[in-house]
């Protein structure tokens, strides 16, 4: 089989994966409240309410819902079909694991992708928020979706039939990040340590870009966020690639 | 592209196992098997409860990986060749795993898009499998308001939308009525004349002898023999039994009914007494003679089917150490 007939039959499985999470799991209560009630309340309850800050803050509110939004899926969808055992036709078909990483996390991308366009476009409406660079917010929004949403894919390797079990693991990480990524708090006023954690989180590098896009400021240049971010996923999709595999029993 | 170029080597054998073992922590689900079959053979797995058999499908189709041992499909190593091997194969698993919130129509597409069936392909082959099952009318309906028969045919209707050259039925049939057991066995039936080759679990000596032109009789992970259905069914048949059980109780008793005509092998079970035999109707009449020359009377009287369990004893003389016993249906 040609390189170039595999490659087309993995992103036509791909694709089928992906659509049949956004016909299931898109409306999905928990899904909702996880991906998109909960960065909001966060965001409202980081600007009390306040007109200008608000502002200030949106390109910040992208970062998380992002974040949120992207991993909201896969560590819902996965360990529900794993106890349909509908996940067992993914897992036989004939594809590769990379494939199923990335035709999972398609779903999560999408979804996030989704949701930043409603906040960018109501924030543009309502708040008619300045824009430095549209290019570097559009590049920010997909590169931080994929990389979030990997990582939803990767956690929800853990081989079990609970949502919850996932979901805690993925906020184990996920809250931390919003406060060492310079989302509400700027990078350089963390503390020696903070700063370097700041340095191995992806919502760094994610914020930086859409933060740029905004209002011109960036702590790196825009190519270290995206290489970075690029790096970033590719970790995700390798590590998630393993742990399928290494859990399949 | 068509999946008959894919068979490169191994043209006469679609499955060949060889020492396949696998180990959940201590404990050996499948023990060294070994067997292969033939292109358009129709081979059946046919073990009680706990077997190994969906053990060995899910090691089959590389969803589990082996302990130890190989396993080719169509020539293709199925660890080291995974997608190769599995793109001729139809799966269909022992529980109907359909995608309840989707509709039946999706549930195939999906199917189909997974094996990359081109658009008009899978249309033509999903409102083909769809009316064959009986499904189309409600191929529109989410299968959430689906019956569990409608559920099961859907699921194998998913098995069949590649065109397989290899299917994989998971006790297609366990626990659905009549109607929808007639309309699967019939497919299968099709199947196998249309040159598929099927490999099919069960734990219903009726249906591997129907539709089968091989059996293993597998039990704790061990194939205790491969043969022809009709000459399994020769030690299938001599393990039939009657169960009776007397007013009375006699120490002699079960010394006596050893002596009734056509009674092959006899233990006491509690306060009744189980008689092996081919001929179940025979010794009822022997034991209601016993029992009128004896004075006693029978309380009461039950013929059971051949049990796995006790065909695979008789086969292998290894007693199982748990003692359950498994009826068939
Ligand atoms: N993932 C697993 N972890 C531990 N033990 C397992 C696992 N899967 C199967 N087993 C054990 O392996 C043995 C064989 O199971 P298997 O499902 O293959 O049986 P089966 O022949 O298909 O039975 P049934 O007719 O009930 O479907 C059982 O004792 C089962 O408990
Ligand atoms: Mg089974």
């Amino acid at each position: 089989m040609g390189f170039q007939d595999r490659l087309s039959r993995e992103l036509v499985a791909a694709w089928a994966i992906a659509k049949k999470d956004v016909a299931i799991y898109y409306l999905r209560p928990g899904t909702i409240v996880g991906g998109v009630l909960f960065p909001l309340f966060m965001f409202l309850a980081f600007t009390a309410g306040k007109l200008g800050t608000a502002m200030a803050l949106i390109p910040g509110l992208i970062g998380i819902t992002t974040l949120f939004s992207a991993s909201s899926i896969e560590p819902v969808s996965i360990p529900i079909e794993r106890r349909t055992n509908t996940f067992d036709r993914l897992l036989s078909a004939p594809i590769s694991l990379n494939a199923l990483v990335l035709g999972e996390s398609l779903s999560g991308l999408l979804y996030s992708v989704v949701i930043a366009l409603v906040v960018f476009v109501a924030a543009l409406l309502i708040l008619a928020t300045p824009i430095a660079n549209i290019l570097l917010i559009v590049v920010g929004i997909l590169l931080s979706s994929l990389c979030f949403a990997t990582m939803g894919t990767l956690f929800a390797a853990y081989p079990t039939e609970s949502p919850g079990d996932i979901i805690s693991m993925v906020n184990v990480v996920r809250f931390p990040l919003i406060f060492i990524s310079g989302v509400f708090i700027p990078i350089a006023t963390l503390p020696a340590v903070g700063q370097m954690i700041a340095y191995v989180s992806p919502l760094t590098y994610a914020n930086d870009l859409i933060q740029g896009g905004y209002n011109g400021k960036m702590t790196f240049h825009p190519i270290v966020d995206v290489a970075m971010l690029i790096v970033f996923i590719l970790i995700f999709q390798l590590i998630a690639n393993y742990l399928y595999k290494r859990f399949s029993d | 592209m068509k999946f008959r170029e894919h068979s490169m080597t191994s043209d006469t054998q679609a499955i060949e196992v060889s020492h396949l073992v696998k180990q959940f922590g201590a404990f050996t689900a499948v023990n060294d098997i070994s067997f292969s079959v033939a292109v358009g053979e129709t081979f059946g797995f046919l073990g009680p409860n706990g077997a190994g058999k969906t053990t060995t499908i899910r090691m089959l189709t590389g969803i589990s990986p082996p302990t130890s041992g190989m396993a080719t499909i169509f020539g293709h190593d199925i660890v080291r060749d995974t997608v190769a091997a599995r793109q001729s194969m139809g799966i269909v698993s022992e529980t109907s795993n359909v995608y309840t919130d989707l509709t039946g129509w999706q549930n195939m597409m999906l199917a189909a898009q997974l094996y990359r069936v081109g658009r008009t392909e899978r249309d033509r082959k999903a409102t083909e499998l769809l009316q064959r099952f009986e499904l189309y009318e409600r191929r529109g309906d989410r299968v959430h308001g689906y019956s569990k028969g409608m559920m099961r045919r859907l699921t194998i209707a998913m098995g069949l939308v590649n065109s397989p050259r290899l299917l994989f039925l998971d006790e297609p049939t366990s626990g659905l009525d009549v109607e929808s057991n007639l309309i699967i066995r019939d497919m299968i039936s099709d199947l196998i004349r249309g040159g598929v080759t099927v490999f099919l679990t069960t734990h219903n000596i009726e249906e591997a002898n129907v539709l089968c032109d091989r059996v293993a009789i597998i039990d704790k992970g061990l194939i205790a023999a491969i043969d022809a259905p009709e000459r399994l069914k020769k030690t299938i048949q001599s393990v039939q039994s009657i169960e009776v059980s007397f007013d009375r109780s006699s120490p002699t008793r079960l010394d006596e009914l050893r002596q009734v005509p056509m009674v092959n092998h006899a233990r006491k079970e509690g306060d009744k007494f189980k008689l092996f035999t081919e001929d179940p109707t025979e010794v009822i009449d022997g034991v209601m003679a016993y029992a009128h020359t004896h004075n006693t009377r029978v309380t009461s009287i039950t013929t059971l089917g051949p049990s796995l369990e006790d065909v695979f004893v008789k086969l292998t003389g290894l007693q199982r150490s748990g003692g359950g016993v498994t009826a068939i249906d």
